[in-house]
């Protein structure tokens, strides 16, 4: 055998699949664990016999840039290795979503929730863009929650990097509600303003629990963020008339953010006008929002840990543990079982476990 | 926090982590593949019939070295064809590089390697185009050349795909030199000049060690001070305090990769290579050569390990129903790495 084969076995030989969790067109999704530790995995299986082109693009991207980072807000890509011709890659296991989190409606979320979810994702977005990467797809179902609350951010299918101003850039990215409307407009020259809209777009859907500008479709989307924010004029967005497919939607007036966002405190509004200004120029970069007023301010962040977290990921942390529990040595398995009597410590228990994250270079 | 404490990008990066030399140290890493190579091909010569392989001659690892040199000297004629930008031109020599610090060409001809590292190359660096219009254009060459190697290649990769290149460290020496009073390149002629010049010394070191040795910035600055040492002297002035150590060191630094863009800047004896290629033709290992014994038998193999597991398989889901459960008693019993019933 191959050194490089062996290797590949080697690797293999760590991880553990243990059962489907999810199936989606090019990619299976297993629950799995590490051998010699049990901690618990996600591994991602990507079928990549079927094209005809090799490794797909968006395998590539996900597996070049998360090689790269490290960061407590981005999800780790813990190993890679093939199974045939399959790829699988072992990312950290994440229970939930914020999507899911918005969704489930018995929880209520304070202002110092929210704050929390915005400057975990702020963080992670910072890393991305200071390493010279756009994620071009940031919405609530790719911002996972591990168990100890910690927001990551995951599916790195669409980002790419970015140096040289003046390069050509596709401008079919970015899920339709929380895409910019330079995006919209055809800008084929755009940068990391684009993923600030989006996280403008999730903050303004953290405090309304539904999403804030869901357009129809791609002519609908902009005229549902002018009835929101109003028709830019040349003043507010020079230029934005020569984009490649602009079209005038119609005039809307501008109504202040106050007036949806009743329950929101200066500094909140202010920076949610700042992430969703039209000009991408100066809307606010994920830094400058990191220094905002509005994370110094009370009330201060909740800690990871004090987040709400579905129900959904509650009941699932349980059977998993007792999973987990039968196969370990019974002395290990003494330690769990008496951790199990209280949902509140083992979920600490899960939450040590799954904090392997080596000290963040530059967090 | 601090900007201090902040941990420099490139030194997060897989490239500073896994992929760096010291010349001893790559030296041992070839000559350790080249042996164990050898040895395992020597075994299947020997299976195959006894005493043939002490007429054989193997390659020795500069003579490995030497024919993926060539190989990687064809990637910037295929990239001026294509006209793929320096960035595919520059990742892909990384690749067939780096793929030869975890193979050796005795087992993977370089031609196909280099075809495969530089497909993969257009992909990572988000400049596809087809297989079918890479291979058209490409005498001799079918897409299954380039797809049958590609999960090795990645694999050898470590699926590090990211590559820093020295020709971006030299853009920003040369944006850098616009701010250095003494030296601002001025858009004289002359001056492009100099940028051309030194950009042409990178393209060269791409085809030496010095990567797997030194920072891309290291190259750029060396690469620079060939074409211009006034240009590089100002440069190093303006980052590092006056009679720093640091900058003896740095001279001395520059000296050694100027040798080695020198040597690599020469044309490679082509009889040598050629001689080396002949060779190789006899000391391959004949478990990669389609159709040969050794061939034939180890995919027989293959294939009785793969029917043993099926039937290991199937004998213990029997167990597990009769035992009156479906799934087996014991978790460690689902491990299966070759578990593709999903597909």
């Amino acid at each position: 055998m191959d050194a490089v084969e062996k290797a590949n076995t080697e690797r293999q030989k760590r991880w553990v699949k243990d059962q489907k969790v999810g199936e989606g067109t090019y990619a299976v999704v297993y629950r799995g664990r590490e051998a010699s530790t049990n901690r618990k995995v996600a591994i991602k299986k990507i079928k990549v016999g079927q094209f005809k082109d090799g490794l797909d693009m968006s395998a590539i991207r996900e597996v070049k840039y998360l090689r790269e980072l490290r960061h407590q807000n981005v999800i780790e890509l813990l190993d890679v290795f093939s199974s045939k011709t399959n790829l699988n890659l072992v990312l950290e296991f994440l229970d939930s979503d914020l999507e899911m989190i918005i969704k489930d409606r018995s929880l209520v979320f304070l202002p110092a929730d929210i704050k929390s979810w915005m400057a975990m994702t702020f963080r992670g977005l910072e890393f991305c863009h200071r390493n010279w990467i756009l994620h071009r797809d940031l919405k609530p179902n790719n911002l996972l929650i591990a168990s100890d609350g910690q927001l990551k951010i995951a599916d790195f299918g669409l980002a790419r990097d970015f140096a040289d101003p003046g390069y050509k850039m596709t401008c079919q990215v970015i899920t339709r509600w929380y895409r910019p409307p330079e995006l919209l407009f055809g800008s084929r020259y755009y940068s990391t303003a684009v993923d600030v809209w989006s996280v403008g777009c999730i903050f303004a859907e953290l405090m309304l629990r539904t999403p804030y500008l869901a357009g129809e479709s791609d002519m609908d989307q902009l005229k549902t963020i002018f009835r929101a924010l109003g028709t830019p004029t040349e003043q507010d967005w020079p230029g934005h008339t020569k984009l490649p497919d602009y079209v005038p939607i119609g005039q809307f007036p501008k109504t202040p953010l106050r007036d949806l966002f009743t329950a929101a405190s200066a500094d909140t509004i202010n920076l949610l006008s700042q992430c969703l200004l039209y000009e991408p120029r100066k809307r606010i970069t994920a830094k400058d929002a990191l220094n905002h007023a509005y994370f110094f301010a009370l009330p201060y962040p909740s800690h990871p840990s004090k987040l709400p977290k579905c129900a959904a990921q509650l009941t699932a942390a349980l059977p998993l543990e007792e999973l987990d529990g039968n196969t370990l040595n019974g002395k290990t398995n003494n330690r769990l079982k008496r951790k199990l009597s209280s949902p509140n410590e083992t979920r600490s228990a899960i939450a040590r476990r799954l904090d392997f994250t080596k000290p963040t270079p530059g967090s | 926090m601090a900007a201090s404490s902040k941990t420099p990008l490139y030194e997060a990066s897989t490239q500073f982590k896994n992929w760096r030399y010291s010349p001893p140290s790559l030296a041992k890493v070839r000559a350790s593949l080249n042996a164990a190579a050898v040895a395992v091909i020597r075994n299947t010569f020997e299976a195959d019939e006894p005493g043939s392989s002490s007429a054989v001659s193997f390659l020795l690892p500069d003579e490995e070295l030497l024919l993926v040199r060539l190989y990687a000297s064809k990637i910037p004629q295929l990239c001026g064809f294509f006209r793929f930008p320096d960035e595919v031109e520059a990742t892909a020599i990384t690749y067939l590089k780096r793929f030869y610090l975890k193979n050796t060409v005795m087992d993977w001809h370089p031609k196909n390697v280099m075809l495969t590292a530089l497909f993969l190359a257009t992909k990572t660096t988000n400049n596809p185009i087809s297989l079918e219009a890479y291979t058209n254009n490409i005498p001799k060459t079918s897409p299954s050349d380039v797809l049958d190697l590609e999960f090795l290649v990645a694999q050898s990769l470590g699926f590090e795909f990211a590559v820093w290149h020295a020709h971006r460290a030299l853009w920003g020496i040369w944006l850098d030199l616009q701010a250095v009073p003494n030296a601002p390149p001025n858009g004289a002629a002359s001056q492009s000049e100099i940028y051309d010049t030194a950009l042409r010394h990178v393209r060269a070191s791409r085809l030496s060690d010095a990567e797997l040795i030194y920072t891309p910035s290291q190259i750029a600055l060396a690469s620079l001070s060939m074409a211009s040492p006034e240009l590089a002297t100002e440069w190093a002035a303006s980052k590092l305090p006056p009679a720093s150590p640091s900058l003896s060191t740095l001279q001395d630094t520059m000296a050694v990769i100027r040798g080695l863009i020198e040597v690599a800047a020469r044309p490679l004896d082509v009889e040598a290579v050629r001689g080396v290629d002949l060779r190789l033709k006899l000391c391959k290992n004949p478990e990669k050569v389609v159709g040969s014994k050794a061939y034939l038998a180890k995919k027989a193999e293959d294939e009785r390990k793969t029917e043993e597991k099926r039937n290991r398989k199937a004998v213990e889901v029997q167990k597990a129903m009769t035992a009156g459960d479906p799934f087996g008693d014991d978790l460690g019993r689902l491990v299966d790495y070759d578990d593709d019933d999903d597909d």
